[in-house]
């Protein structure tokens, strides 16, 4: 029963909130007002909108020093979790089978461990900093402590049930994606697509106004 | 709700663009603009956090834009935002941000945090919380013509000065002429050698040039204060100015506030496209020696850096242009520590310098620039900001220096060549 | 009525016992009975030996551990029954999962009876106010990481060690068993996170906790806790020094023994990996059994010592207290914040009213 719920109904909901979600809350962004810059531009928006989506990946060698325990423990999380997702064996079967049909080359148990590690290192400092640092412990909302603690809780689940044989901790942990996925367009995990306008907006306001960021 | 309340919130509403709503959208309050922030590194003060600065936008965008958020007012569970949250915002924006944009180059999620400061300031003034000295400044601009309070009169006095001193002609409302050159008032008051530069300058590269007795002011303290409407007053009258002159171009002069209030944000305070070229002074010299007219000659043997100042370089794109003119004047010549787009604020802009109330503040954070000019160990700091002149004049009088600072056109009017022809 | 009794742990106490006195005595007539059991089909006074009991002493190894040869080529593959291992099986049994219990609830007791009987460790003056920079950032998101990945593997792994004794009884076999496969899981994973976080440790703390003059006085003392009087403590004192080591040797015995553990495909064969079991059981319930008394001290045992971990500052009279040569050297250099200050620096003035006119700098 638990697991019809689970597997069946349950998954096709979040997977429904998830995806119109997301496509809703971008749309509201694209959609929204703006306006058009009256002044004469000096240089090409475009150019360094696309710019910018790509130069903010590395950090401004200025700052670079203060900051390094947020890069390297973002990045530490980030491309953890990205292997993770998407090149974990378990993962690419599912997406194989469920969802689009076609398969990829997973990669191996042990960096699948190695991923692992990597990702909850780097939350468990970046969520530590957040509560720690007077900065981020001022700025910081309810919101990105739910979406610490349950992303931890997603990925905890899914290393648990790695022993396989035992059918509940994969539903455990196939419910727990589904939390994640009906919170995620309404919280700032929505920042893994939001990224890109956000980045692109600016960028093309650098763009235009000729200035190398 | 109080009628002032409701004049902010409106603000707010008006300046959530999409743009803005992508910001609030990405921001995972990861604390790295802290880091790049001259008022929080030099007091260390949480609260100087560039993205807690926005925090009357984020508390909008969190109850009118967010699901949650409209879910708990449709539920009636969430706090209406009150006037305290506009007023307890009026001196972490005024007094503690100089709209450097440091913060905007560092983000990672590509915030442009100061342009949301920038829009929180928008709401302040409309709902009026905003420093006495700076409304003061607004109100003198507008009424008597310059921030500063100074009248026609001074101007031509200037003017009469320069003319002494040159031996030129300075043309006033020439129809016709090339460039219409504008003053701000730290010029006219503090530094009247910019225009003598200006008429020197002109004079050896032979550029058709004017004044205009009714658009000589660039500042603009509509815009330091966050006033659109203001803001867009004091560039028509500019606008209607070079308009009765007929100029195919107006000269921003050095001030850095001025040049983003004409250069950038001028055609949207009043709504439509200039029918002039706005180009910055120094973007008008590395024209003219490119093309040959303006040359140099002799050179400073003293050691001299170069401040950027943040509303030419960082957020008016002119980087490149003054290192061009300093080239081949300055043979010892050395950049400051993380010189160009990311270099630190002198503390004062912003409208910061004509805030007395952030007077203690602006000396607290000048600790920054003393010590990158103290580590070069120069004998002088060349700028083109005026403000910036004199906020970093005022700082290392207090912090006993002892290092001049010197205007980039000055500088280069001290090195025109023999006229050829 | 009759449900709740059953529900209750005295049905299941009194439910095992009878199940207990019944197998005994079952059994109680064959291993009590009076000398082996006469074969009355076997001709009388004829010693024969079973040519099959040499062969099963060889195999079962009575005499000296004996190794043979194999086919199958491979660590220990010509060893058919390890002898070791069944003293080793009974050895864990015997020690570790029998007392393990023991030292875990009475270290807890210990601690409870020391609250009721002296209370909180207060400091004389109590808290000033004023308070002193003690950890950055960095440190106490390391001291935190490596508190929650010890907490894990400490509840992972106790649940390995004493499950079967202790959560099958509540839980059933299978829940247990998915339990147990989980722990395992975790565990492992979270094994060399560990690791890295003590090898971090040791790079960051290694050096203001090397043992100086003036530390034996302090232990001497009692620490402060025991009994009065001023005890001398450096930036760290003695005690939090032996912890700290504690932690870093123990850990790293832990760390290694359970890389062993973890990857037997390097060749070790079954006696180092009941070796490193042992150790790493061992190691374990050491760490485990004082960490219960380091949480204790860092949150309600001493008044005032949590901050440090909290904010990364300290008030100057805590600072005195337990570490008065620190101090001393705060004072000199001027390093200590007033209470306004220090609010302002985390965020939460406590004048709103010129917050953000800007710092006194001295």
């Amino acid at each position: 029963m638990i697991e019809y719920l689970i597997k069946g109904p349950l998954w096709y909901f979040s997977l429904a909130v998830f995806c119109i979600g997301v496509l809703w809350q971008m749309a509201r962004i694209v959609f929204a007002k703006g306006k058009t810059d009256l002044s004469v531009a000096r240089g090409s928006a475009s150019s360094g909108a696309i710019r910018n989506v790509f130069s903010r990946f590395v950090p401004h060698r200025e700052i670079a020093a203060q900051i390094r325990l947020q890069v390297v423990a973002g990045y530490m999380f980030h491309l953890g979790l990205f292997a993770l997702l998407f090149f974990a064996a378990p993962h690419v079967h599912f997406l194989e089978k469920h969802l689009l049909g076609f398969g990829w080359t997973p990669m191996p148990h042990w960096a699948f461990i190695v991923a692992a590690q990597f990702a909850f290192f780097g939350l468990i400092l970046l969520w530590l900093r957040r509560m720690l640092n007077s900065v981020s412990r001022l700025i910081s909302t309810t919101d990105d402590h739910i979406t610490a603690i349950l992303t931890f809780v997603v990925m905890l689940t899914g290393c648990l049930a790695l022993g396989k044989g035992f059918h509940a901790l994969n539903l455990l942990h196939f419910f727990t994606v589904e939390l994640l996925m009906v919170y995620f367009p309404f919280s700032c995990l929505m920042h893994a697509f939001t990224f890109i306008p956000s980045r692109a907006f600016t960028g093309a306001w650098f763009g235009r106004r000729g200035i190398d960021a | 709700m109080s009628e002032r309340l409701e004049k902010g919130l409106n603000m707010l509403r008006q300046e959530m663009d999409k743009k803005v709503m992508s910001f609030f959208s990405s921001c995972v309050r990861c604390g790295v603009c802290a880091e790049a922030c001259l008022f929080y590194t030099e007091t260390r003060d949480p609260r100087y956090t560039p993205i807690y600065k926005t925090e009357p936008m984020r508390k909008l965008w969190n109850s009118e834009y967010s699901f949650w958020g409209r879910l708990a007012s449709k539920l009636g569970i969430s706090k209406p935002m009150t006037e305290a949250d506009l007023a307890d915002w009026e001196e972490l924006v005024y007094d503690g941000c100089s709209m450097c944009g440091r913060c905007s180059m560092v983000c990672p999620l590509g915030v442009d945090i100061s342009m949301v400061i920038f829009k929180v300031k928008h709401a302040l003034a409309v709902a009026g919380f905003s420093p006495e000295g700076l409304v003061g400044a607004v109100q003198r601009a507008v009424d008597i013509g310059s921030p500063m309070g100074i009248t026609m009169k001074a101007v031509l006095a200037t003017i009469k000065h320069a003319e002494e001193n040159t031996g030129l002609k300075i043309p006033m409302d020439v129809e016709g002429a090339d460039y219409l050159a504008l003053l701000s008032s730290n010029e006219i008051a503090l530094y009247p050698e910019y225009l003598e530069a200006l008429a020197r300058i002109f004079d050896h590269a032979g550029v058709s040039w004017t004044l205009s007795s009714e658009a000589y002011e660039a500042t603009n303290a509509g815009l330091q204060i966050g006033n659109k409407a203001t803001a867009g007053q004091l560039v028509q009258r500019v606008v209607d100015g070079a308009e009765k002159l007929k100029a195919k171009n107006v000269i921003s002069p050095e001030c850095g506030h001025a040049y983003t209030a004409l250069r950038w944000e001028g055609p949207n305070f009043i709504g439509k496209a200039y029918p002039f070229r706005v180009v910055h002074i120094l973007e008008l010299l590395d024209e003219l020696q490119a093309n040959g007219s303006l040359k140099t000659t002799g050179l400073e043997s003293d050691r001299l850096t170069f401040h950027d100042p943040c509303s030419i370089v960082r957020r008016g794109g002119i980087q490149a242009q003054p290192r061009n003119l300093l080239q081949p004047i300055a043979q010892n010549f050395v950049e400051m520590k993380d010189h160009g787009s990311m270099n630190w604020c002198c503390g004062g802009g912003g409208g910061v310098s004509s805030n007395e109330r952030a007077e203690e503040l602006k000396h607290t954070v000048f600790n920054r620039k003393k010590s990158q000019i103290e580590e070069l160990e120069v004998d002088a700091v060349v700028t083109a900001c005026s403000n910036c002149r004199m906020v970093m004049e005022e700082g290392i009088e207090i912090n006993e220096m002892d290092i001049p600072l010197l205007g980039l056109t000055e500088l280069i009017a001290e090195h025109l060549a023999e006229k050829s022809n | 009525m009759l449900d709740s009794f059953r529900s209750s742990i005295l049905y299941d106490v009194l439910k095992l016992t009878s199940t207990l006195l019944l197998v005994f005595m079952l059994t109680a007539p064959a291993t009590a009975g009076p000398g082996p059991p006469k074969r009355p089909d076997f001709p009388q006074g004829v010693s024969t030996t079973n040519p099959g009991n040499d062969l099963w002493r060889e195999v079962r190894q009575r005499d000296l551990p004996v190794t043979g040869t194999s086919q199958v080529k491979g660590v220990d593959s010509g060893v058919l029954i390890n002898v070791e291992g069944d003293r080793w099986a009974r050895f864990r049994i015997d020690n570790p999962v029998r007392h393990a219990p023991t030292l875990l609830v009475a270290v807890v007791l210990v601690l409870l009876a020391f609250y009721v009987l002296r209370g909180k460790v207060g400091i004389e003056g109590g808290l000033s106010g004023r308070m002193v920079f003690r950890f950055t950032d960095y440190e106490r998101s390391l001291h935190w990481c490596l508190a929650i990945v010890f907490l894990f593997l400490a509840i992972t792994g106790l649940i390995l060690l004493l499950g079967r004794t202790l959560m099958i009884p509540l839980f059933g076999h299978h829940l247990f068993s998915l339990i147990a496969s989980a722990s395992k899981e975790g565990h492992n994973l979270f094994g060399p996170i560990f690791l890295v976080s003590l090898l971090l440790m040791l790079v960051s703390f290694a050096r203001r906790n090397i043992y100086e003059k003036g530390d034996l006085t302090w232990l001497l003392k009692g620490g402060g806790i025991v009994g009065k009087g001023h005890v001398s403590g450096g930036f760290f004192n003695m005690g939090e020094k032996s912890w700290y080591w504690l932690v870093i040797l123990v850990g790293l015995a832990i760390s290694i023994s359970g890389l062993i553990l973890v990857f037997p495909n390097f060749g070790q064969g079954r006696v180092i990996m009941m070796v490193s079991n042992v150790v790493h059981v061992f190691g374990a319930i050491v760490l485990i059994a004082v960490s219960i008394g380091h949480m204790y001290l860092g949150s309600i045992g001493t008044e005032g010592s949590s901050e440090g971990m909290k904010s990364g500052y300290v008030d100057i009279n805590w600072a005195e207290a337990h570490h008065d040569r620190w101090a001393k050297t705060c004072h000199e250099n001027d390093e200590i914040l007033s209470a306004e200050e220090f609010a302002r620096l985390q965020g939460n003035p406590i004048d709103s009213g010129d917050a953000t006119t800007g710092a006194a700098n001295d």
